[in-house]
């Protein structure tokens, strides 16, 4: 599919400054493409809306019918419930708080780290590299028993901090590989005349490098702003007093010994992505700005 | 020069990172200090309001109760779902930081526990507070070497669940025996419904099955014997069992592809009337004649038998149950108020066993006296049953170890895929006890 | 330059907190890990050293050799569906009608938790109401495969729904990667006569290859430690079909409690992936990396 649905994109690319010249043959062309991305849009959006569908289903519905069946009498009560039963109210505000902190911190480290190999000269930085890309290897649930005996050792049981450093520290590596493979795309002609100009270090990696990246940056910031609001694993160990919880240990609070309720779970789930699907939207569009706001500086 | 810019550097940042740490740790500690000269009592257990509201509320109300009572203690909940919690009790058993109180499984989970010397001998309050409070034999689930280390609250039984109309529709009886059973199955096979459902990917729903085929062939006791080494896995009786099982996959006795299917997945082909019966235990029942979210048609309709006696089995008597305790609560060795929190634990168990039937439709593993309660007909038959049960066999992957059980469960969904013969399946069973038992 | 350049005292600054942060975090329970795998130990109570003997039993283990074979195979199937990526992110990022639009609804399953995703594709499998199968017996199929539930095709049917779950981190990062790309050296190419496929060939794609290097790397460790939507989907059966090296690690650390054996299965893990890095390193370092 991908390779015809491509050529006939690039032709049309090619063509698009003479419109006026455009054949019969584009036109089909293009309604091919655009119908494959359709069809794959679709397939994308899918799950959102059969979420919103779950949501409002009983769990007989959900067991029986099949996932595109609409529920017979819209459970509008799984919303309430989330609410309440679920606890999202403090939940939500933990979950922003502990993404937001837990991301911001991951990106900068993470920039300072790249430029520092990528742009400065000096031996260790290819071993420095490895070990943050050997830091993305260990499986989770080996760190588990580890982690909470460092926590402990510190007195950062149940307490927030445990959860934004850990988020940190197992994001900063994927993060570092992503900058990396970027930061050497972009040219240096920029920062050497910088130097030349008698620049500091850090006003290059601050009022040069930083914005260029911006295109870049937003996709980290996306990426980890995703792994740290589903994460639940580390909320659940490290973290025991309700009032510091997150918005998945409230859809877990419906997964139960004998009985889940999928319909509140559904709710929750539906809530829970509504924040990140806004932040998403709007970084989304960062990611076009990056370029030119660096060659304006250029 | 650089070089001392960069020690100097590194020893700043260093003692950041370790003010940050202590600034935290300090916070954290004074908190606790100031819960107002209470005693506090870290309680962990698994009932979210969300999925278990009833068993949530009543444990709530029981502390309320009482803190009323004790003015000087205060119990602190930490409420996990089953699976996190199991993950969570896991991790803090490794730092030694079990709660205070905390809710355990019997036999094979609660072994590893005792003999890591992290859990308090009961003994002292069952014989102060709760003598002759349990149902014979369920307390002695949480026994290792004579002495008790987790107080039961639940006690749980299995039967066959059936929808009554597909019986009638099709002019079928109550099987009691297995050939009988078949005869069931065929008929409704042959007709395009599915016979049973089961959620054999949960290896434990598969189980159920495996398990009464084994007491009906072997005889009550064999499972048991199994585990406690005098009998064999590769016992005739037990690849009998095994190969039974597979006949039923064969006739089509089973939902399709029933060893991709979770225990939930399973039972939604049961709630949907998509199939004819269910094996299942006893907490299912609110959702055949309490629960507000089931629909009183359906419940109208379900009915439940004893799983049917085997033609030449040693296994005769119909009154011979699967089951067993659910969960229990135990009492950290290392717990600084051990003695509240052995005092709450015994409180709180007697009070569940009062409220439980009632308010959340779970059988408590204490005695109930039905005269006086108003309860569905199923419930009153069924504590009926229990008190004339000859045996409850308790489930396999309950009574044996860790390692036993996760390979149970493994073989068990194989068994009901047909990736494993009855042969295999009871030999890798024997190897992995055997390698234990060295 | 480079004396601006190489001021280590910038260094230390710039390099000093992450790494800290890592060592402390993930270097510490790293070794640890290693270390409880010399223990006889099921998480609870005393551990019992045992020298390597866990180690030596991990390498004659024919599960953790069949478990890392399904891993790799992951790898690969990821690694083969970054193609298909990158030919939609290049239709992304070049200059069509509502490519903005559909690029940001493609991501939209990247958004939803394990919990979500795990909950309909088993709607999707399921052998009787499951989407496809109905879908199948409406075109007529007697008999509809079991998806999950067959040993033959479980870890394919479970390959699908990561990939697509996965499909957004990696049009997101190539798309973002194709946005650098230099819009002059673009319009000098098609002014010099090259047609969209050259370009595509020519210019953008070795443009990014850094990023599609580093994208390779991380399809391949991902997969190798991948455990979520088959855990919640199969737990590895039927039967170990679909076991993976993370969710046998944990299935024998948390559900069996031989948490030294699990340590084990951890450590070796990190080596496999460590490597498979290397060996994708050796492979991809002979393209010269692009710089300008």
């Amino acid at each position: 599919m991908s390779k015809i649905a491509y050529e006939t994109e690039t032709n049309a690319t090619l063509l698009a400054p003479y419109k006026s010249s455009k054949t019969l043959g584009t036109r089909i062309g293009y309604g091919i493409l655009y119908f494959i991305l359709g069809v794959i849009a679709i397939v994308q959006v899918y799950p959102l809306v059969w979420l919103f569908l779950f949501s409002l289903k009983t769990n007989q519905e959900v067991f029986g019918m099949s996932p595109f069946a609409f529920p017979q009498d819209p459970q509008w009560g799984n919303y309430v419930k989330a609410w309440t039963a679920g606890h999202i109210d403090v939940y939500f505000f933990n979950s922003v708080i502990y993404t937001v902190v837990a991301v911001l911190i991951t990106v900068i480290l993470a920039s300072f780290v790249t430029f520092a190999i990528t742009r400065m000269y000096w031996k260790l930085s290819g071993l420095v590299l490895g070990l943050f890309m050997a830091g993305y290897m260990i499986p989770l649930h080996s760190t588990l028993i580890p982690l909470f005996n460092i926590f402990k050792s510190v007195n950062l049981i149940d307490n927030p901090i445990s959860i934004i450093l850990s988020y940190v520290a197992f994001n900063l590596p994927i993060t570092i590989m992503i900058l990396t493979g970027f930061y050497r795309t972009i040219p240096r002609e920029i920062e050497e005349a910088a130097v030349m100009d008698g620049c500091s270090v850090h006003r290059i990696f601050f009022q040069i490098t930083l914005p260029m990246t911006v295109p870049v940056l937003s996709t980290t910031v996306i990426i980890n702003m995703i792994y740290n609001w589903n994460e639940f694993v580390f909320v659940n160990t490290f973290l025991s007093s309700d009032k510091w919880k997150t918005i998945t240990v409230g859809v877990n609070n419906f997964v139960g010994q004998y009985l889940t309720d999928w319909g509140a779970i559904g709710a929750t789930l539906m809530i829970s992505i509504i924040p990140v699907l806004i932040a998403y939207f709007l970084l989304s569009d960062r990611i076009v700005e990056g370029i030119a706001a660096g060659s304006v500086k250029g | 020069m650089v070089k001392k810019k960069t020690v100097s550097v590194l020893m700043s940042l260093i003692m950041l990172v370790s003010l940050a740490l202590v600034g935290c740790s300090s916070s954290s500690s004074t908190e606790e200090s100031s819960a107002d000269d209470k005693k506090v009592i870290k309680f962990m257990h698994l009932w979210p309001e969300g999925s278990s509201n009833a068993q949530f509320s009543i444990v709530k109300d029981i502390i309320e109760e009482y803190e009323k009572e004790h003015t000087d203690i205060k119990v602190e909940t930490e409420i996990l779902n089953p699976d996190q919690y199991r993950e969570k009790l896991k991790v803090l058993a490794s730092s030694n930081e079990l709660p205070d109180i905390g809710m355990t499984w019997s036999d094979g989970f609660i072994k590893p526990y005792v003999e890591g010397d992290m859990l308090a001998p009961l003994d002292d309050i069952v014989d102060a507070n709760l003598k002759d409070a349990f149902i014979p034999g369920v307390k002695e689930s949480y026994a290792v070497d004579g002495k008790t280390y987790g107080l039961p609250l639940e006690l749980n039984i299995s039967y066959v669940f059936y929808n009554k109309e597909i019986f009638e529709k099709f002019n079928l009886d109550v099987p009691q025996t297995f050939e009988e059973y078949k005869n069931v199955v065929k008929t409704l096979a042959d007709n395009g419904v599915v016979p049973a459902t089961v959620g054999a990917k949960d290896g434990w729903p598969a189980s159920f099955w495996f398990m009464y085929l084994a007491d009906r062939i072997g005889g009550s006791t064999i499972l048991t014997d199994v585990i406690h080494g005098k009998a064999k896995m590769d016992d005739p009786a037990i690849v009998k069992a095994a190969e039974e099982v597979q006949n039923l996959v064969d006739m089509g006795g089973f939902v399709k592809g029933s060893s991709a299917l979770s225990n939930d997945d399973a039972k939604g082909y049961f709630m949907n009337e998509q199939a004819a019966m269910f094996l299942t235990a006893t907490w299912e029942l609110p959702n055949y004649t309490t629960s507000p979210d089931v629909s009183q048609e359906f419940k109208d309709k379900i009915g439940y038998f004893k799983f049917p006696t085997y033609e030449g089995g040693k296994g005769t008597d119909i009154n011979s149950y699967v089951g067993g305790p659910g969960v229990g609560l135990f009492v950290a060795k290392d717990s600084k108020v051990q003695k509240e929190a052995k005092d709450f634990s015994a409180y709180l168990v007697k009070k569940w066993g009062e409220k439980s039937v009632t308010d959340a439709g779970v059988i408590p593993a204490t005695k109930v006296d039905t005269d006086n309660l108003d309860l569905a007909p199923m419930y009153i038959e069924i504590l009926k049953d229990l008190s004339e049960a000859s045996n409850v066999t308790t489930y396999f992957d309950t009574q044996s170890s860790p390692a036993v059980s996760e390979l149970h469960h493994d073989l068990v969904t194989a068994l009901f895929g047909k990736q494993v013969t009855p042969e295999d399946f009871v030999k890798q069973h024997a190897d992995e006890l055997a390698q234990e038992q060295e | 330059m480079k004396g601006v350049m190489s001021n280590k005292f910038v260094i230390t600054l710039y390099v000093l907190p992450a790494l800290i942060l890592i060592l402390l975090l993930i270097y510490i329970p790293i070794v640890l890990t290693g270390y409880y795998g010399l223990m006889d130990w099921n998480g609870i109570g005393k551990m019992k050293f045992i020298g390597l003997e866990n180690y030596i039993e991990l390498v004659q283990d024919k599960k953790f050799w069949q478990s890392t074979w399904h891993s790799l195979l992951l790898g690969i199937f990821s690694t083969v569906s970054l193609v298909g990526y990158l030919v939609l992110s290049l239709i992304l990022a070049s200059k069509i009608k509502g490519a903005n639009f559909l690029r940001k609804i493609y991501l939209i399953p990247m958004l939803l938790s394990s919990v979500a995703i795990g909950q309909l594709w088993a709607k999707i499998f399921d052998p009787t109401n499951g989407m496809i199968n109905r879908l199948l017996v409406m075109l007529g199929v007697d008999n509809p495969p079991l998806w999950l539930a067959d040993s033959n095709i479980v870890l394919y049917a479970l390959f699908i729904p990561i990939v697509w779950q996965y499909a957004g981190f990696y049009i997101i990062i190539f798309y973002a990667a194709l946005k650098n790309v230099p819009e002059e050296l673009i319009e000098a190419a098609k002014i010099d006569g090259a047609n969209p496929i050259q370009i595509a060939y020519k210019i953008k794609i070795p443009l990014i290859s850094g990023v599609i290097k580093v994208m390779v790397i991380l399809a391949i460790v991902g997969s190798l430690k991948y455990f979520d939507l088959i855990f919640v989907l199969t737990g590895g059966g039927p039967n170990g079909a679909s076991e993976v090296m993370a969710s046998y690690m944990y299935r024998e650390a948390f559900s069996k409690y031989n948490f030294g054996y699990g340590s084990a299965i951890g450590f070796g893990l990190l080596v496999i992936c460590l490597i498979m890095t290397w060996l994708i390193q050796k492979l991809l370092t002979s393209k010269e990396d692009v710089q300008f």
